[in-house]
């Protein structure tokens, strides 16, 4: 369904007839939505926009968006389109705002923080980061990732053991263009013109923005800048990060004498847990997580060729996994001011570690050392071809410890329609263990994707599991009618906020609450 | 149903876009198509693999942008548009995008992006009007140039005299036949100097690349059977190469369309690169000039990430995406990355210096696909990032192994003005052999006698 005529000069004179096209091909490359919600709505969740346009500014974003008010027509703004969660046109006359031209960066080294266009990915930032003894998170979804939807998301990873969740520490000032065309500066931005602080002294809004039940996929406008929060790391000459090897088990060699990885195993799951509290307390280390032994066989890792032969292994190995109590842990040690940081914090964890009766404990593998930049969830879909976190916790360790565990025997029931990986989940720590968070991951194949199939069985009973044992609420769309009543009707107020923010219902309409296709 | 459960394969590498629905189908939209890998990032300013995506931005460019195309029309939601066929060959095929893809994932966006181009074909939309002139050349003259073939063999120097039988054969191909005569000369010097004896055809007609490439298989497979006979009738143990879209096709694209594996063809397929590292290392080729100059390396797509031979494979997959027999997956592990570097590295006084996007991260020239006939300005696009990127190393010297890459580098330094030069790697083997190993008087005359036709 076209956008009127009129709207479409509109925006050929915003950003110029190069960045602005109707045409179906090109329409159908932002169809699907990224991760497992093209397999699962396939293929009523596949529909391309109407139109796409490419704006390279703040100013062009507020225009293109004042357009979408007067002729009512609903857009949605796009990064990577990798989202889980409606990263996909749902109206035929939608607009998709691909923000991609907007790539500018610029880095306050002095103030540790970076200010940020849409466009600029995870890795971009590393890299420049590092060239001035500063680093930031590096997110489960990959380098390839836009830093500020993702951070703006949730931005997720464990390095934020230290540098804190997103939106807590790591999410500063931003600029925010409102669903009716307002530009907004949010906190320092609005009185001092700098973007060094989120909380003030300007109005914070990032709470109500954030995650997805915020402005994630545009439901509540489209931030155009933002800054983030920098961390001290060391100093360039030391930050030498070597490229070896090839494809696709190439990897980056670590300044050894500065970063190291420990991979620890323990006797027993509730051993693992004691030492990761023990290694929180001490407050050591830069990222610790868990590892489930099914990470262990990607291709990238050169343990394994393909899918096909991951399958084979593991299909071999599982019972020895089971039988020999596979509960491991990996911790990266930096030592930010000097050699002698890392060899005491090293001294330490090995200490907790053999109180805590660790079978082994060894330096990481070279590919591990990638995960500094290249954290890979592109390589967990190539156990099935995709897969879903159907549990989360974001809570204390015990807690999510025990959600997993618990997850694991919903898991187990649909197996195998599941595949059984053997594990409960991986986790991951901010602020050194004052919250975890847990991740349950289940794969499966597309013919078993259907709501009634045993995806979406297993899913309705981690939903109920998660409400009985009063956890962090599956990310599904499905369970927001379900537990607002049972939460200070969360979602009446939400929807109130939506309405006096976005009249025209142009600002991805449903959005934030219901989602379509599911 | 979206995508078989379960299926039966006959055959990967040409086959109806219908039979890769399963690839495009488990597309995630990471994004790894669209960017290089992490490991391998030097700057935020060189940080793309794809350059149709790099340079328009629009996901349609991208592999991932072609998956949900692809699957679109085999559903029938999505019929051809002008900017479909813009979409589908304004592309290199240089498998930036697949290779990065598979460092994670299973899957075969390249086969996709080829099929694509053949299911334009075959539905009579494609291809564009340059590429059926190139197909209308090679059906009058056996060249993409439309020039004689008569010419195709005026490249050989007097003073080399080619066997009438030899264990080599050199297949020369279109460009350095009738554009880049350096190369072929260059290379002849290379093999008098190792002291082996080389055939060349009269018969030897275009490998097809440009046919394979823009989706006429069918002009392509006839090319393909003539080579193959004309090299069989020749009895060479070795096909020498020193152009790498040659080297591709008859290692990777032969076999393919024949349903076999590179192993059955019945010869040894070499780049030049691979002969003299082999000579260097052997002793068979001493290099005794020096050459001081602070150089960068190209790999060429064809060469490197796209060099692994081709195994032919056929068995069932099953709802996980397993597949039995196991199947062996190019990844671009097993390129040619090392052997032209380490014949750079014999050169005395050569300092290599690499850019970020080496090896199978290299970023693409700009002229493969059909893309330098179709699109000149972007292919020179492409070539002018190359540049850039090459010059933050500080070379003086771009050095590369196609002459393809040499000559869209070399338009790309033109237009530009740039002071950077570009150099086959044969030309600077030749160099360095010493004053024996060529008889012009200066490199420069050698380019001025021998560039054009």
């Amino acid at each position: 369904m076209p956008i009127p005529r009129e709207a479409y000069q509109a925006l050929e004179s915003v950003v110029g007839p190069e960045w602005v096209s109707e045409d179906p091909a090109i329409c159908q490359g932002y169809c699907r939505g990224g991760w497992f919600f093209m397999t699962l709505d396939y293929p009523k969740g596949c529909m391309p926009p109407a139109c796409v346009v490419l704006p390279s500014s703040t100013e062009e974003v507020q225009a293109i968006v004042r357009i979408c008010n007067r002729y009512k027509i609903p857009f949605l703004p796009v990064g990577s389109g990798w989202v889980a969660f409606g990263s996909y046109p749902t109206k035929p006359d939608m607009l998709v705002i691909d923000m991609k031209r907007m790539k500018k960066m610029m880095i306050d080294e002095k103030n540790m923080y970076a200010i940020i266009e849409p466009g600029v990915t995870y890795g971009e930032l590393h890299v420049e980061a590092w060239k001035r003894g500063l680093w930031y998170v590096t997110v489960g979804s990959g380098s390839q990732t836009r830093v500020l939807s993702n951070t703006h998301f949730a931005g997720l990873g464990p390095l934020g053991y230290r540098m804190g969740a997103a939106g807590d520490r790591r999410e500063l000032a931003y600029e925010w263009v409102t669903p009716t065309g307002e530009i907004v500066q949010v906190g320092s931005a609005s009185v001092v013109k700098e973007y060094f602080w989120g909380a003030g002294p300007g109005p914070d809004l990032r709470g109500m923005l954030r995650e997805h039940l915020g402005a994630i996929c545009g439901g509540f406008g489209i931030i155009t800048k933002m800054a983030v929060k920098l961390f001290p790391f060391m100093p360039p000459s030391e930050a030498k990060f070597e490229s070896y090897g090839i494809s696709p088990t190439a990897y980056i060699r670590i300044p050894v004498h500065r970063v190291r990885w420990y991979n620890i195993r323990f006797p027993s799951y509730e051993k693992m847990v004691d030492a990761i509290y023990e290694i929180c307390r001490a407050e050591i280390g830069a990222a610790i997580y868990t590892v489930p032994p099914i990470f262990l066989y990607q291709v990238s890792t050169g343990r394994v060729e393909s899918r096909t032969d991951l399958r084979e292994k593991f299909d071999k190995d599982r019972e020895k996994f089971k039988r020999e109590s596979f509960w491991m842990l990996r911790v990266l040690l930096v030592g930010y001011v000097s050699e002698e940081q890392l060899q005491y914090e090293e001294r330490v964890l090995r200490d907790i570690a053999m109180e805590m009766g660790a079978v082994s404990f060894k330096e990481g593998s070279p590919r591990d050392h990638s995960w500094i930049i290249s954290m890979d969830a592109p390589s967990v879909f190539n156990v099935s071809g995709i897969y879903n976190a159907h549990a989360f916790s974001f809570d204390s360790i015990r807690f999510t410890a025990k959600v997993l565990k618990d997850a694991a025997k919903i898991r187990d029931k649909y197996v195998p329609a599941l595949y059984d990986s053997a594990d409960y989940g991986w986790m991951h720590f901010y602020d050194y263990g004052h919250t975890s968070y847990g991740e349950f991951i289940v794969y499966f194949a597309a013919e078993d994707a259907p709501m009634d199939k045993a995806y979406g069985n297993a899913l309705m009973d981690f939903v109920k599991y998660s409400i009985e044992a009063k956890n962090y609420l599956p990310r599904v769309p499905v369970t927001t009618p379900i537990l607002g009543p049972l939460y200070q009707n969360y979602h009446v107020w939400l929807e109130k906020i939506k309405k006096a923010f976005d009249p025209n219902e142009v600002a991805n309409p449903p959005k934030p609450l219901k989602y379509s296709g599911a | 149903m979206a995508v078989p459960s379960e299926e039966k394969i006959s055959a990967e590498g040409f086959r109806p876009l219908d039979e890769y629905r399963y690839y495009a189908f488990y597309c995630n939209r990471c994004g790894n198509c669209k960017i290089i890998d992490a490991v391998y990032l030097r700057s935020s300013r060189f940080s793309q693999i794809c350059p149709a995506f790099g340079r328009y931005l629009f996901d349609a460019y991208s592999a991932q942008g072609k998956m949900d195309i692809a699957l679109a029309m085999l559903d029938g939601t999505l019929g051809y548009t002008p900017k479909m066929l813009d979409v589908i060959y304004r592309c290199m095929l240089c498998g930036g995008c697949d290779v990065m893809c598979k460092r994670s994932f299973d899957s075969e966006p390249l086969l996709v992006l080829e099929s694509l181009r053949i299911k334009a074909v075959t539905d009579g939309k494609g291809p564009m009007p340059e590429h059926v002139k190139l197909r209308e050349n090679l059906e009058k003259t056996n060249n993409i140039y439309g020039e004689s073939h008569g010419d195709r063999l005026r490249w050989v120097p007097k003073e080399i005299k080619p066997a009438k039988k030899a264990d080599i054969l050199y297949f020369v191909g279109c460009a350095s036949a009738y554009r880049r005569r350096e190369i072929a000369q260059a290379t002849a010097q290379i093999f008098k100097a190792a002291g082996v004896e080389f055939m060349v055809s009269e018969n030897e007609r275009c490998c097809g690349y440009h046919m394979f490439s823009t989706g006429q298989v069918d002009a392509a497979r006839r090319l393909v059977e003539h080579n193959l006979d004309m090299i069989e009738k020749s009895g060479a143990e070795k096909v020498i190469t020193s152009c790498a879209s040659c080297y591709k096709t008859i290692k990777v694209d032969y076999p393919k369309i024949l349903r076999k594996s590179t192993k059955d063809l019945g010869f040894e397929i070499l780049h030049i690169t691979e002969f003299l590292d082999q000579s260097i290392k052997s002793g068979a080729i001493k290099l005794p000039k020096s050459i001081e100059m602070r150089v960068t390396y190209h790999d060429p797509c064809l060469l490197g990430r796209q060099g692994e031979p081709w195994e032919h494979w056929e068995g069932t997959r099953d709802k996980w995406g397993s597949y039995k027999p196991q199947k062996k997956w190019r990844r671009g592990t097993y390129g040619i990355y090392t052997p032209p570097r380490d014949v750079l590295g014999s050169i005395q006084g050569i300092e290599l210096r690499e850019m970020g996007r080496v090896r199978e991260n290299a970023w693409c020239c700009g002229a493969g696909g059909g893309v330098k006939q179709a699109f000149p300005d972007f292919a020179l696009w492409v070539a002018k990032e190359r540049l850039e990127e090459a010059k933050t190393t500080g070379a003086e010297a771009i050095i590369t192994a196609c002459p393809f890459c040499k000559e869209n580098l070399e338009d790309a330094i033109e237009a530009g003005k740039e002071a950077i030069r570009v150099y086959d790697i044969t030309e600077l083997v030749v160099q360095a052999l010493g004053e024996e190993g060529l008889k012009r008087t200066s490199k420069e005359k050698l380019l001025k006698e021998n560039r054009g036709g």
